[in-house]
């Protein structure tokens, strides 16, 4: 188990634009946090600074008491899944390959590159496909030849394969209809309770936000502009967030 | 009233007045280079060529050139004879496959010594003769060509792969060393076969060595560039997917770049090999083992029929080649 803790962090980047303009909060180890907020709020910007995808320019993110640098980022990656918001899968491997891809920087390098996995991880893989509702016939599909809930099914379970301490969700669901967002983030939902996990995830429909999230974080501008349970949001909230960017000036969090 | 309004547009014209400035730079780089290159003297003598075929010429260069050249392969050199005085350890009891003995005599002319005279006398030679031995020695050359096509496109891999690697933006951060790469492999492409096999000969003798180390060179330098490029373009997200992890270059580049590339991987080295088959027969000219050793031996003996047997089977391959190239890539793709 593992807390997130962002600590006053920025990123500037270098053309003068402004991702992250100072955000500090804590998730506490194993909460469902979502973060709302329009596109070019900061949503992803922040979760991609956890694994160091993107480089913070000011403050700091503490990962399970280790703050993120390049020291200390090729063991955190590791405990750290990702789950992406066009899947993120290789078009042309098996679904198999693409689940077993999750595993391979904790393998001997020989393994990985030959791809003669040990028993072990053969059956975790096959396990997490079923666990996320696949059948043994989808293991040497092709990933581009599944539907996109399956596709994000299969990037769930990649996401999964090292135990990780931490998901973080780019707008899991934003390129799925209503119907398959609710079944692939209640299967999010559901594997990080049963392994303990962490989940950071970015969203932008307010009711997935609102049934899902254990708590709910909005940014905008690159500013936290709400913070609190998904009771609190309420449509005034909404409305505000998605209104203009200069037109809301940050207001005081409300704590969970 | 909306179809007014579109009336007044002015649609954009189909050609703009650079496109016409370049089609007129073009046309007059062409008349003044196809002046010096005579141009007009090769359309004149292919048409009276042409012209003779049906009876509206009586003469031409061309028609006669072409003509004692082919009537000089013809017929095309099937046998093998040998002087049996100058074989070692024949033994008669014991003849090759399909050949025979073929006694000849000729009178010869030569001076007595006594009288100081010419004196004609008969010879007699005896010959073994094969009836197929100079087709089967063409297919063993023409075997190893195929060996050194294939070795050669070996090597390419051997040497392209690495440096594509190293040369490709996403998978090598440091940009002197891809420049350096890319300087290597630009260099591999930039001198043709023919001329590394030159060199290459005096380096390592005649032999297909030379023609193996030169096909991969030049096939390095063109496999790199392709293996580079296509790495730089496949699709980032996997690539990113696999970075999040904590994955290095190298697994990376296996489980996020090689399935995306890996039907133009193998079309790519298939052209290669393609190529090579083709090439090894040219760069034999110059020594480089094969084929075309052959062939420049026997054309620089003025032994044309010989060399109208090469010929023949070099189409042959080529021709098979390019059938069985495009049904694979056809089947990989």
């Amino acid at each position: 188990m593992m807390d997130i803790r962002f600590d006053n962090s920025m990123v500037h980047y270098p053309d003068g634009t402004c991702a992250l303009d100072g955000v500090s909060f804590t998730v506490p180890a194993g909460q469902f946090c979502v973060v709302l907020g329009h596109s070019g709020a900061g949503k992803s910007t922040l979760l991609r600074t956890v694994n160091g995808l993107s480089a913070i320019t000011g403050g700091r993110v503490v990962v399970g008491g280790k703050p993120v640098d390049r020291k200390t980022l090729p063991l955190l990656r590791r405990r750290i899944g990702m789950v992406h918001q066009h899947y993120g899968l290789t078009a042309r491997a098996s679904v198999a390959t693409n689940v077993m891809a999750g595993a391979v920087p904790a393998m001997p390098f020989w393994r990985a590159l030959s791809g003669f996995y040990t028993p072990a991880w053969q059956d975790k893989a096959c396990a997490l496909i079923a666990a996320v509702g696949l059948e043994e016939a989808h293991l040497a599909r092709r990933a581009d030849r599944l539907s996109g809930g399956q596709q994000q099914r299969v990037g769930i379970a990649r996401a999964f394969m090292l135990d990780p301490a931490i998901i973080l969700a780019d707008e899991p669901v934003a390129s799925l209809d209503p119907r398959l967002s609710r079944e692939v983030l209640d299967l999010l939902r559901t594997q990080a309770r049963e392994r303990g996990a962490t989940v950071l995830c970015s969203l932008h429909q307010v009711d997935l936000a609102r049934d899902y999230a254990d708590r709910i974080i909005a940014l905008q501008g690159g500013r936290v502009v709400f913070d609190g349970p998904p009771a609190m949001f309420d449509d005034y909230d909404a409305r505000r967030i998605y209104a203009k960017q200069d037109a809301a000036a940050p207001v005081q969090a409300v704590l969970a | 009233m909306t179809a007014q309004a579109h009336t007044r547009w002015s649609y954009p014209r189909p050609y703009g007045s650079g496109t016409i400035l370049a089609l007129i730079g073009a046309a007059l780089l062409l008349w003044y280079t196809g002046q010096r290159v005579e141009i007009g003297r090769m359309v004149m003598m292919t048409t009276q060529a042409v012209a003779v075929q049906f009876g509206l010429a009586d003469q031409s260069q061309v028609a006669d050139g072409l003509g004692n050249a082919i009537g000089q392969l013809v017929p095309i050199q099937l046998s093998e004879r040998q002087e049996i005085s100058r074989i070692e350890d024949f033994d008669p009891a014991d003849l090759p496959f399909l050949s025979h003995i073929e006694l000849v005599e000729r009178r010869a002319e030569t001076i007595n010594p006594q009288t100081m005279r010419m004196e004609s006398r008969p010879v007699r030679t005896t010959y073994l003769v094969q009836p197929l031995g100079y087709v089967w020695l063409v297919a063993a050359k023409m075997l190893e060509t195929l060996e050194i096509a294939l070795w050669g496109t070996i090597v390419a891999i051997l040497i392209g792969f690495p440096l594509a690697l190293l040369s490709a933006r996403n998978m090598m951060r440091f940009a002197a060393i891809r420049m350096v790469a890319r300087g290597i492999i630009g260099f591999c492409r930039a001198v043709p076969e023919l001329v590394s096999a030159l060199f290459l000969v005096i380096a390592y003798g005649f032999g297909p060595i030379a023609g193996i180390l030169a096909l991969g060179l030049y096939g390095a330098g063109f496999l790199g560039k392709f293996y580079a490029d296509d790495a730089e373009n496949a699709d980032p997200r996997p690539q990113e997917a696999l970075t999040a992890i904590g994955a290095g270059k190298m697994l990376m580049w296996r489980y996020a770049i090689l399935p995306q590339i890996l039907p133009q991987y193998i079309a790519y080295t298939l052209y290669i090999l393609d190529r090579n088959v083709r090439m090894a027969t040219v760069i034999g000219l110059v020594g480089a083992g094969g084929i075309g050793q052959e062939l420049k031996g026997r054309y620089d003996m003025y032994e044309y029929g010989h060399v109208g047997t090469i010929l023949i089977a070099i189409f042959i391959v080529v021709l098979l080649l390019d059938r069985s190239a495009g049904r694979l890539r056809k089947s990989l793709l």
